[in-house]
């Protein structure tokens, strides 16, 4: 016979808010119920501690799932201290955990026992924007179901150009592309290198049938790819390539490449657009 | 929408998309948590693929049909749409709850067998079955604790969600037996309890799983519910009983943690569908006559 409802019966919606809170505490203080409210065979927090180790484990999981190269750069234990620190201070509102972690990268800045990693945060985001463009169709099944990307016209040479819906426009501090390759290769020495100071570096990423793909982008062709994603037309996307070559220019950090030139290496012959005349 | 045949399936996970896909292996079913979906546009691709050869299942973990506060409209309308584009067979989710003043807690959070909970429940599944238009399927959970606050056994609880709802049962032996065991109860005891709260055909659909035995910091034994090993003899043992009771009915090998190579799973499968060979020849005289003629019975 079930045991009849005492007086330590609580409304659900009240119990649930209880659980929940104790689930996510980290104080030890705060994450038992009164034992009065069960009647197992065991206390009641034994079975708390089950759910709790789920639960975080669970969310632990879900980020290490995104964020590769942190976890392999920080290590097991202290990923999941993140995570888990994390998760008590901003658990998902949705089911879709593999949706679930983009304020992490905010969340580990300057994270205590990272001050030696200062490109961290930029790692971080990194993982996430790849992680994001990997759950994307590729590029055949999305010219065949799904919804168009951006795209613009280049009046003066006939093409209009269609970016696949997968594409981004990624910017860093670091050159994280090398220093991801460099953590998942286990290459302290690149790793020191490539972490010692600052290199600004944009990227375009997109979903091909193979995966994720990454090509550096120069500041031109960025701010082209900028204004185009931005909704921008041929000639404003222009303007803008101008504007940063000559900005380069008069600075003398780079030659001057034409601007078709610049075009045509770095975003014409690009796996992440199709041309079409016009 | 192709129907769940009466046979073992597989729980699908995205690490087998590709070989799947690849050689299409002698499966009869698959079963896939459409959460791993919604977000993953990729993925779905693949399923939707691997559609077009299998009949498929829908196991949510999200629904959190026990929440006071009421169901995710939201979560609702992204089931309806994978429901529209999979056509599945079945939609199922668990006698549970994990969303609480917005936050959702990944894990299968358990119920007080109240009557206010079975009218939260009852109302939750209303909602969703009218959102989906068509019924659902109801899991037991594995527990870990009791609340004092019971008005019901829990099968006595899934049995009343069914009756009001029109909802079907998925029965899960493996959770039986980890639940049952928890509470130091004789799984077979706890099993006899779910023989009489539940008439044979509302269950549409059982479950099998491994589970991990851990130890305690006071040193008491715990099972959980990890879906990470093979299945144990004693949950086939109770599997078979439930055969007996039940006759054939579709059964899915679910395997979650440490993912093995999908012929493993393979492999549990065609355990499960050699018992239920074996249940569908025992259930019927004529095959049973038949059998014994051809020297099979024994």
């Amino acid at each position: 016979m079930p045991p009849e409802s005492g007086p330590m019966a609580l409304p659900l919606a009240l119990l649930q808010q209880r659980m929940a809170a104790a689930l996510l505490a980290a104080d030890p203080a705060r994450q038992a119920l009164e034992e009065t409210l069960f009647a197992g065979v065991r206390p009641g927090a034994v079975g708390l501690r089950v759910h709790r180790n789920t639960v975080l484990g669970a969310l632990s999981h879900a980020l290490r799932q995104s964020f590769v190269s942190v976890d392999r750069l920080v290590g097991e234990a202290f990923f999941d201290r993140m995570a888990i620190e994390y998760a008590r201070a901003a658990p998902p509102a949705a089911p879709q955990l593999d949706v679930y972690g983009a304020e992490f990268p905010d969340f580990i800045a300057g994270f205590p026992g990272t001050e030696r990693l200062p490109y961290l945060e930029d790692l971080a985001r990194f993982d996430w924007q790849l992680d994001e463009v990997a759950r994307q169709r590729g590029a055949e099944s999305a010219a065949a179901s799904g919804p168009p990307g951006a795209g613009l016209e280049l009046e003066e040479a006939g093409v209009r150009l269609d970016f696949l819906p997968s594409l981004r426009l990624h910017r860093a501090r670091y050159a994280v592309d090398r220093l991801r390759d460099a953590i998942l290769a286990e290459d302290t020495t690149a790793l020191e290198a490539l972490g010692a100071a600052p290199a600004p570096q944009a990227y375009a990423l997109w979903r091909s049938a193979a995966g994720v793909k990454v090509q550096p982008l120069s500041p031109a062709a960025a701010a082209f790819l900028a204004e185009a994603l931005r909704g921008g037309d041929g000639a404003s996307a222009l303007a803008a390539v101008a504007a940063e070559v000559a900005a380069a220019g008069e600075a003398g950090e780079a030659g001057e490449p034409a601007v078709v030139d610049l075009l045509t290496r770095e975003i014409l012959t690009a796996g992440f657009v199709r041309i079409r005349t016009t | 929408m192709d129907p769940i045949p009466a046979r073992a399936g597989i729980g699908l996970r995205i690490p087998h998309h590709e070989g799947v896909l690849a050689t299409l292996p002698d499966a009869a079913w698959f079963e896939v948590h459409p959460e791993n979906y919604m977000a993953d546009e990729a993925a779905l691709a693949q399923l939707e693929a691997i559609r077009a050869h299998y009949p498929l299942s829908l196991h949510a973990v999200g629904l959190s049909l026990g929440s006071a506060e009421g169901v995710d409209a939201g979560h609702i309308r992204r089931l309806r749409r994978l429901v529209d584009r999979l056509q599945p067979g079945w939609v199922s989710d668990h006698l549970s709850w994990s969303l609480s003043a917005g936050r959702y807690l990944p894990d299968l959070l358990p119920l007080p067998y109240t009557e206010e909970a079975l009218g939260t429940v009852c109302r939750n599944v209303e909602q969703v079955q009218e959102g989906l238009g068509r019924p659902l399927l109801m899991e037991n959970p594995s527990t870990y604790l009791r609340f004092a606050a019971a008005d019901l056994s829990e099968p006595e609880f899934l049995s009343a969600v069914a009756r009001r709802t029109g909802c079907g049962v998925l029965l899960d032996v493996n959770n039986v037996y980890v639940s049952a065991c928890n509470q130091l109860t004789d799984p077979v005891l706890a099993l006899a309890a779910w023989f009489r709260a539940l008439p044979p055909a509302a269950v549409d659909e059982i479950h099998l799983a491994g589970h991990a035995v851990v130890t305690g910091p006071e040193g008491d034994e715990l099972r959980i519910d990890d879906h990470g090993d093979r299945v144990c003899d004693a949950v086939w043992a109770l599997y078979e009983q439930v055969l007996a009771w039940r006759g054939a009915c579709p059964t899915l090998i679910e395997w979650d943690t440490r993912l093995p190579e999908f012929a493993v799973l393979q492999a549990e499968a065609a355990r499960a569908q050699a018992r239920l060979e074996a249940a569908a020849l025992a259930g019927s005289p004529a095959r049973r006559s038949a059998a014994s003629r051809l020297g099979h019975a024994a």
